[in-house]
């Protein structure tokens, strides 16, 4: 391939570095500020490119190994970040986020993936594309909302002033928790018409009930008031579940049955 | 005055209690479980799970409203139970989620205490059945009086509740039975998956034509002592089509020439033939770093014409049949009166016919493309349409939580 994966994730992570390392610096100098959003979201455009590269060579939509699937929420993921900037003025959560989307770019540079353009039958539905898409922004945005908590756990441990930072957390949870519904239920949807019924407790169900169930705790837990500084914590672990659902579910004893299956890696 | 520290069970009552109560459910159902030493929970079928279930929902917004002060009736419907119950639910799944939930061995200790049939078990259903009461009381709450303000509430809960409880109180109404057709002809018996006695279906399948369409083959460097096969230098799955380079380490390929649809001919050049009979031939030029070069036909054969690989030192480069791109089955279906309706039958696209849907489902794999039997899957769940309902008004609720959540958050800042 002419235009190949490493080449594009080295250009995705020196843009996110530079444009990180230029927003540090435009702290001190406000006229950098302009250049360092352009690299980091230069950064993103460059994988947002790669995928419309590869859809058009795979001729199908690049969202079925869990590599690929990789590869979209390395795009999406900081676009969360500067969002959230925009939004809430809140400058720090987009360097945890290019963080993020660099570290997955990593994982596929260490476990590349056979190219391959086929498609299961199972797979080639009208439902395909809005099921997986609406659970990646969902993912995108809980890992930004755990991210968040994590980062309002350290500030309450270093007793630092932190105003909107629960509010932010709690927003992208509440934001991911109603993707995650959709997801849910568009997936049900789609095994009615693929495999017969909407629902057979097939393992990577079970675990994306469990993820549903997880943030659903938590928007109850947070409605019945119960100190919300100590739901940081509960926020910043309910990630490891969605985790599990996303790359774990394969090496559990119970995927052998699984019709989730069409991951190489 | 001393704020004292509550006591369990002082009221209000709250998590304690609340978890403390959902653990006395997980055991007693666990319990069960074990006493009744596997045996299932009693199955309801139409229409006395429909009696049972209004009765219930009748029984649970009754005690709402007419208990809606009573202390216990107000802890019973609130959230610290509400968020228990969810825990229990999400560890009953996460048994559910880690142990294979296969037919276990009869007699061991995960099969006496239903782990590996986790969904139909006692405890779970227990602690669905308590959830149900619990968002049920919080419902007959918002309910009435009903005020526009609560209608994202009502959505979400109502959805969820009718979803879940119809999914579950539904179960044993829903059929699978899978009908195996041979071309040209009828079949109207369906079997279950652990049974070899058939079921008769209240129509009939013909089956006109089964065809399958597969991707291209698939190019492959190997050795035929040992399977092992080689990765090519782009490590990618490599489709053969006309004009394709693949490389190997010392080894060049160009294919030639593709006719996906061929069969051999007279001195040795294959010649092009109908999708129903012919298979794939492709004509390679093999280069080799010694300098060697020649040219070959090669083919994936089928049932009825020989594989034919070249041969490179020790190893084998060959064409392997693509996998399935689509199957699809054109068959005729007749009711008892015997009035035929044909259709085509594809994943992902079943028909319905007299309540039933109809879906393609497999064929035989050992013959492949030129498999004669297509495998039907017949499937009736009259409870359906109440848990797709209930799913639309989970999305619904959704919309309105996302746009609340939005108007808040603008509100706030």
């Amino acid at each position: 391939m002419i235009v190949n994966f490493t080449n594009a994730a080295i250009a995705a992570i020196t843009c996110w570095t530079l444009g990180t390392l230029m927003s540090i610096l435009s702290r001190r100098t406000p006229a950098l500020k302009l250049p360092a959003f352009a690299l980091s979201f230069g950064g993103s455009l460059v994988m947002a490119a790669f995928i419309a590269f590869y859809w058009v060579l795979l001729d199908r939509p690049p969202l079925r190994t869990l590599g690929e699937t990789r590869l979209w929420y390395a795009t999406l993921i900081p676009l969360v970040g500067f969002l959230v900037e925009y939004r809430w003025k809140i400058d720090w959560l987009k360097y945890y986020c290019m963080a993020l989307a660099a570290f997955f770019l990593g994982i596929n540079m260490l476990h590349p993936e056979v190219f391959d353009k086929t498609l299961m039958p199972a797979l080639q539905s009208p439902w395909f594309i809005p099921h997986v898409i609406v659970y990646l922004v969902g993912y995108v945005l809980l890992a930004a909302s755990s991210v968040t908590a994590l980062h309002n756990v350290s500030l309450q441990v270093r007793k630092k002033e932190n105003l909107t930072g629960e509010s932010v957390s709690h927003y992208l949870a509440l934001l991911g928790f109603v993707l995650l519904s959709f997801g849910l239920i568009f997936g049900a949807l789609w095994a009615k018409e693929a495999w017969g019924h909407y629902w057979t407790w097939d393992p990577k169900e079970t675990w994306a009930f469990l993820s549903w169930l997880a943030y659903l705790g938590y928007l109850h837990a947070w409605r019945y008031k119960i100190d919300r500084a100590k739901l940081q914590w509960y926020l910043a672990l309910s990630f490891v579940v969605l985790l599990v659902c996303w790359f774990g579910v394969n090496y559990l004893p119970s995927a052998a049955n699984s019709v989730h299956t069409y991951s190489q890696s | 005055m001393v704020d004292l520290p509550r006591r369990l069970f002082q009221s209000p009552w709250e998590f304690r209690e609340a978890g403390l109560f959902t653990a006395v459910a997980v055991i007693a159902g666990f319990s069960v479980q074990y006493a009744g030493l596997g045996i299932g929970i009693p199955q309801a079928h139409l229409p006395y799970n429909a009696l049972f279930l209004g009765l219930f929902a009748l029984a649970v917004i009754s005690a709402g409203l007419a208990f809606r002060n009573n202390a216990f009736v107000k802890w019973l419907g609130g959230i610290p139970l509400g968020l228990c119950l969810i825990c229990a639910i999400a560890l009953l799944s996460l048994i559910g989620g880690i142990i294979p939930q296969t037919a276990p061995a009869p007699g061991s200790r995960p099969a006496l205490l239903g782990l590996n049939q986790i969904f139909s078990s006692w405890p779970f259903a227990l602690t669905i059945l308590l959830f149900l009461a619990n968002l049920g009381l919080s419902l007959s709450w918002k309910l009435v009086p009903f005020k526009v303000q609560n209608l994202q509430f009502i959505l979400f809960h109502a959805g969820f509740w009718i979803a879940l409880s119809c999914a579950i109180f539904g179960a044993p109404d829903l059929q699978r039975l899978v009908v195996p057709v041979e071309e040209g002809k009828a079949s109207n018996l369906g079997y279950t998956m652990d049974s070899e006695t058939p079921q008769i279906i209240p129509f009939s399948v013909f089956l006109q034509d089964f065809s399958l369409e597969e991707y291209p083959p698939q190019l492959l460097l190997f050795d035929p002592n040992t399977g092992k096969i080689f990765e090519e230098r782009s490590k990618a799955n490599i489709l053969v089509h006309k004009g394709l380079k693949a490389s190997w380490k010392g080894l060049d390929i160009d294919v030639l020439d593709f006719i996906p649809y061929a069969l051999p001919g007279k001195s040795g050049v294959p010649e092009p033939a109908d999708r129903t009979a012919g298979i794939p031939f492709a004509k390679i030029r093999i280069t080799s770093t010694n300098a060697t070069v020649r040219e070959e036909w090669i083919t994936t054969g089928s049932p009825f014409v020989n594989t034919k690989d070249a041969q490179v030192g020790s190893l084998f480069l060959g064409i392997r049949p693509g996998t399935p791109k689509a199957f699809r089955s054109e068959v005729t279906v007749q009711d008892e009166t015997g009035n035929p309706s044909k259709a085509t039958l594809e994943v992902n696209h079943p028909i319905n016919f007299m309540g039933w849907k109809l879906y393609q489902m497999g064929y035989d794999q050992k013959a492949g493309r030129w498999s004669k039997v297509s495998l039907i899957e017949v499937i009736r769940d009259p409870w359906l349409p109440a848990v797709y309902l209930g799913f639309f008004m989970i999305m619904a609720g959704n919309i309105l939580f996302f746009w609340n959540g939005i108007k808040r958050t603008e509100g706030a800042s």
